[in-house]
């Protein structure tokens, strides 16, 4: 019997693995505060995969005669990815090569594939999926409050407010366990507002629901807080002793009318009305940002606008109130804060930061000076691959990019063009298929490691079988690519080992995890970062007394409502956006694999009057076109989405082929959330 | 705009903030030498909300777009309280009232629109002022003046029955004065809706309190009060002239520049001067001098990006006129009146009795104009459509006009899913005879939650055991 936690998002459920003879059981583990016993679907499945006929077992390795990919020892495949990235560095130099990983990998293998890439490699190409997850919303919770804690608060504190907004977030299907308590805040007598262009269900669970056309989240948000400034609610005792910036905010959003905001978003002005009244009377205040706010060319502006509504009713740091950000990906968090990240060294330190070098090349022993400077964002770092610009080999980890990258033709015509594409993964994903050499790795439950959830909890994933023969452990296939490439630095395989090396190089650092041991959390309710000592008890709640900024003051930041890239025209007249169904989770690799979940393949919701006017029924195979794409799939008739939008999950290969990659400026977040479509029967 | 030129903008309103706005994106402001020159002594604000100041639903202070402080850290000269008393495009300057000379290499006409005087005997007093009771309604000033009115008035008239009269109708009404409206013409909102949308709007306002005069010309002003050409006189303690404006045109006529209603520019927004602009309320692209924020903040957009080269035109707006008024729901979508008349198919529903009245004017499949009134459900969906010119079959206008269909509640097929997290089907919950037995045997409930009201009403529905 081993106590863990659920391979998928964010929320990390705890859950109790039972072994009945050869089969491997999910049992309720009531006692783990975040979920309280309770499971999804897919929680309740995740041993599908184990002993799947599809696991990879042995390294892959392409026949250059035949083009096809036979089995190799792993000898022979790390001899040849090392010796193959030596050469393609010896002619073109260290960037030549780049690393891709994933928000879904463990805290122990986020760090290790960053020190990977800039000390085995030394290349500064390093990024990952989580930049087209939360980036936006890290870009903005750096900017106003100085630090990028998903929620600043345990996700229970939902319960306790007055007034919860979430904006783009479908919890209830994406993370449902959370959704329990949108339900007990309104028997408490809470009011839950959801801002999403489709009723969701986690709408069918709000007291109130906006459906503003796509992309148009930050425009509501400066209308609300014109709202909220002419209403005399702004708390400007609050904002004169916690915050600086407001008064450029509030000129801003003197341009912000109701009707005007009613003709951007298409939220009627009465709507906006009734909310920007609650806002202005309950007590307490909390606003949840997601995807369907953040993935856009202005998500990281969009998030700002929300903060600032926050901050102008005196909420952020104080109890029960605030704002926060949904993370998805299971280890979102965690994988974000120690050096996945093109920017970024472990514990959250900023790459271009002297000090921040120093204090990392000293625990890896290295010379600062070899250390390389920031690198490119993921889109920017793939849609280079294989032109003189670009890299020209890359190891892929905890990532499909084939199915999960904005414009996805142009990106796995740049897969293609690789000299050398590595993939480490579980199954033949798409992007696996694509590759030169195919690393089979261990997965949840056959491994330990540390993931950070949303709420910043480090929690303990805990083996709980042995690995299939023939697999190893990501750390392991680091490792050994690292002793090949001859790295001045030694790389750990044993997952609590490498975890107090990255407690060391973390610590002093915003995400400090230096307190933490895996021993300290086994079996408990995880230990909330900022931890920097074995006595600190960790840190749940955040910015009471002070914000992370040198000042201590959040920051109001004055930003303004430009939106989409792309804008319907007729060509394409109406507006896609994408998301996720419950049964299925990200790129699907897993999850399309377990039996017991629905595959239903993608679908395309249509309004009941779009449907008309396109003369398509309900199941009908529609094609969905794009600038860059098309998809055909049946189509799903509901009124629960705007008339002039259509949604396409993005669990299977195509509906990322329709995407638009126009990037934010700050956070460098593709355009996920809309784009301009057509719909033909 | 080459490095190091003199643009200088003569006003300070919405249409100027905007295009100082563009100017600072492009970078314009940084490389040339920019100047505006307002005659009011306020820092840029939002004229758009002075009804709801009158009102007492927005602050004066929350009016401010942009503090001076702002103008100067973009490298902008704004001087406040600077009029411009002529304009000479051969020499490319103009004079200010103080005598000084501000020469320019580009000029920027933005200098809004006056509020027409109606033709009433005894508003203007002998000395040129308005009489002491008649309040104009177009600037900051007018409404701090009206506003200091207030406390020792009982009874207001409003002299038109347009937009901006039934805003500041209401305003007053909110404020408690007995208020009284007064319209020329045979309806209100005569330039943007027709008769029966006009009659909608007057029960509303009555509704409200107000009394409604339409048809009727007020004639004179009197120490008995305002006389109608009726003959009948309406006490009041104040006038309120809202009887429409009219570009502001006298620099650019005296200037010899193309003036038809207002100052007439080209898609550049350029004057007959190649050297002179104009933005907003007092130009005149086509035959439109429109009067509303939109089409200026477009026009203000359009100049900037041609003025930083970008090789932007302007070629028209949309207008969508939308009423700030307490109490009152009104939408007018391009010119309904006209767009009838020039042959678009109209779609309307006109509920007296509900007090709504909704018209689509459509051509082509694409709503070209639309009128709401009473009723704005769905509003953001129809001037989506109209902004964007969306092709609509031919069920769809009408299908926009009728409330959403409530379907009543049907009895849940087996084969329904109840619980999404767990993948359990109606049927499944009809086969356990306990809340218990269904978390046991099928784990409905014990994910998110969200299915237990209808697990427990599946259950309670379950046909009673017959012994």
């Amino acid at each position: 019997m081993t106590d863990t936690h659920c391979p998928y998002c964010s929320l990390q459920c705890g859950m109790r693995l039972v072994r009945r003879g050869r089969d491997l059981e999910v049992e309720a583990r009531p006692d783990f505060e975040v979920n309280e016993g309770a499971l999804c679907r897919k929680g309740w499945t995740a041993t599908g995969l184990r002993g799947h006929r599809e696991r990879l077992t042995s390294p892959l390795v392409r026949d250059r005669a035949t083009g096809e990919l036979r089995t190799a020892s792993w000898e022979e495949a790390l001899d040849l990815v090392a010796s193959r990235m030596t050469a393609v560095q010896e002619e073109h130099g260290r960037d030549a090569v780049a690393v891709f990983g994933g928000g879904g990998l463990t805290n122990e293998k986020a760090y290790a594939l960053g020190k990977f890439a800039r000390v085995a490699l030394g290349t500064s190409q390093v990024d990952y999926n989580g930049r087209w997850c939360m980036s936006s919303a890290a870009s903005a919770a750096n900017q106003a409050l100085g630090l990028d804690r998903g929620l600043p608060f345990p996700l229970a504190d939902v319960e306790q407010t007055d007034l919860l907004v979430l904006v783009g977030s479908n919890l209830a299907e994406t993370m449902p366990p959370a959704a329990r308590h949108l339900d007990r805040l309104r028997a408490r007598g809470g009011h839950v507002v959801v801002v999403d262009p489709r009723r969701t269900a986690t709408a069918e669970r709000a007291d109130t629901v906006l459906q503003p056309v796509p992309g148009t989240d930050l425009a509501l948000a400066l209308g609300l807080l014109h709202l909220v400034v002419a209403a005399g609610a702004v708390d400007e005792e609050y904002l004169a002793a916690r915050t600086t910036g407001f008064e450029a905010v509030r000129r801003e959003v003197a341009a912000w009318w109701p009707e005007r905001v009613e003709r951007v978003t298409g939220v009627a002005a009465e709507e906006l009305r009734a909310l920007a009244g609650r806002l202005a009377t309950a007590p307490r205040v909390m606003v949840l940002t997601a995807r369907g706010a953040e993935q856009h060319s202005q998500g990281t502006a969009t998030v700002l606008a929300w903060i600032n509504l926050a901050l102008a009713l005196g909420m952020p740091g104080t109890a029960h109130a605030g704002w926060g950000c949904l993370t998805g990906q299971g280890n979102g968090q965690g994988g974000r804060e120690h050096g996945q990240k093109a920017d970024q060294l472990p514990g959250y330190r900023m790459i271009d930061d002297p000090s921040a070098r120093a204090h990392v090349a000293a625990v890896w022993g290295v010379d600062p000076d070899d250390l390389p400077g920031p690198g490119r964002s993921a889109f920017e770092l793939l849609e280079r691959l294989g032109t003189d610009d670009g890299s020209r080999a890359l190891l892929v980890m905890g990532s499909n990019i084939v199915v999960s990258a904005p414009d996805a033709t142009r990106i796995t015509a740049r897969l293609e063009a690789l000299d050398l594409l590595v993939v480490a993964d579980v199954v033949m994903s798409e992007t696996a298929a694509l590759a030169d050499v195919v690393l089979p790795v261990t997965q949840w439950a056959e491994e330990t490691g540390t993931m950070t959830n949303l709420e910043g909890r480090v929690l303990l994933r805990e083996q709980a079988v042995a690995p299939p023969p023939g697999v190893r452990s990501d750390l392991e296939v680091l490792a050994g690519l690292a002793a090949r490439l001859g790295s001045p630095s030694h790389f750990a395989t044993d997952p609590a080992e490498v975890f107090a090396e990255l407690g060391r190089a973390s610590a002093g650092g915003r995400a400090d995890y230096a307190g933490i041991t895996h021993e300290r959390i086994r079996g408990g309710q995880g230990v909330f970062w900022p931890c920097p000592s074995r006595e600190h008890p960790g840190t749940p709640r955040m910015f009471a007394e002070e914000f992370a900024t040198p000042d201590g003051r959040a920051r109001c930041v004055a930003v303004t409502h430009r939106g989409a890239a792309e804008q319907p025209c007729a060509d394409y007249p109406l507006h896609l956006t994408t998301g996720r169904v419950l049964a299925q989770y990200q790129s699907g690799a897993q999850t399309r694999r377990i039996r017991d979940l629905p595959d239903t393949g993608p679908f395309v919701e249509l309004h009941p009057m779009l449907a008309t006017r396109l003369g398509a029924h309900d199941g009908d195979r529609v094609v969905v076109a794009t600038r860059r794409g098309e998809l055909e799939a049946p189509a799903r008739i509901t009124d629960a989405i705007r008339p002039d939008t259509v949604f396409v999950p993005f669990h299977w290969v195509g509906a990322n082929r329709l995407t638009n990659a126009a990037l934010d400026p700050d956070s460098r977040m593709p355009e996920f959330k809309v784009c301009a479509a057509a719909v033909r029967t | 705009m080459s490095s190091g030129e003199r643009l200088v903008v003569v006003g300070s309103g919405m249409a100027t903030t905007r295009l100082v706005e563009q100017l600072v994106a492009h970078g314009v402001a940084r490389r040339s030498r920019v100047t505006v020159l307002g005659d009011e002594p306020h820092a840029p604000y939002n004229r758009i909300l002075l009804s709801a100041v009158l009102e007492g639903t927005h602050p004066e202070q929350a009016l401010t777009l942009r503090d001076p402080g702002w103008y100067a850290g973009a490298g902008v000269a704004l001087r406040l309280g600077t009029r411009v008393l002529s304009l000479d495009t051969a020499r490319r300057d103009v004079m200010l009232v103080d005598g000084e000379v501000v020469p320019y290499d580009r000029l920027v006409l933005a200098t809004g629109a006056l509020p027409t005087l109606p033709p009433i005997r005894g508003l203007v007093r002998p000395d040129g002022r308005l009489h002491p009771r008649v309040h104009a309604f177009r600037g900051l000033d007018d409404c701090r003046r009206l506003l200091a009115a207030l406390p020792g008035a009982r009874r207001a008239v409003v002299v038109g029955g347009g937009l901006l009269g039934l805003q500041v109708t209401r305003a007053l009404a909110v404020r408690g004065l007995e208020t009284e409206l007064v319209e020329g013409g045979e309806h209100l909102l005569r330039s943007q809706v027709g008769a029966p949308a006009g009659a909608v709007l007057a029960r509303a306002l009555r509704r409200l309190g107000t009394t409604v005069y339409t048809g009727t010309r007020a004639t004179r002003l009197t120490d008995e009060g305002l006389r109608l050409d009726t003959g009948y006189t309406l006490e009041t303690d104040l006038v309120v002239l809202t009887a429409g404006g009219r570009p502001s045109t006298a620099l650019a006529r005296a200037a010899g520049l193309e003036v038809r209603r207002g100052v007439v520019v080209d898609e550049h927004l350029r004057t007959s001067d190649p050297h002179v602009h104009a933005v907003g309320d007092c130009a005149q692209h086509g035959e439109v001098a429109s009067g509303l924020v939109p089409p200026a903040w477009e026009q203000a957009e359009a100049l900037a990006a041609h003025l930083a080269g970008t090789g932007a035109t302007y070629t028209g707006s949309r207008s969508v006129a939308r009423l700030r008024a307490t109490g009152l729901d009104v939408a007018v979508l391009g010119d309904p009146e006209r767009a009838a008349g020039e042959g678009g198919e109209v779609v309307e529903v006109t509920n007296p009795v509900a007090g709504t009245h909704r018209r689509l004017v459509v051509r082509d499949g694409v709503v070209v104009a639309a009128a709401f009134v009473g009723d704005l459900t769905r509003i953001g969906l129809v001037t989506q459509y109209f902004d964007r010119s969306v092709r609509l079959a031919a069920h769809e206008p009408g299908a926009l006009l009728v409330g959403e269909r409530t379907a009543p509640p049907a009895r849940l097929a087996d084969t329904t899913e109840i619980c999404a997290c767990a993948g359990v089907s109606a049927g499944a919950v009809r086969g356990c005879s306990s809340l218990e037995e269904v978390r046991a045997t099928t784990r409905a409930t014990t994910g998110c939650g969200g299915c237990a009201p209808a697990v427990r009403e599946l259950l309670a529905s379950r046909p009673a055991l017959t012994p």
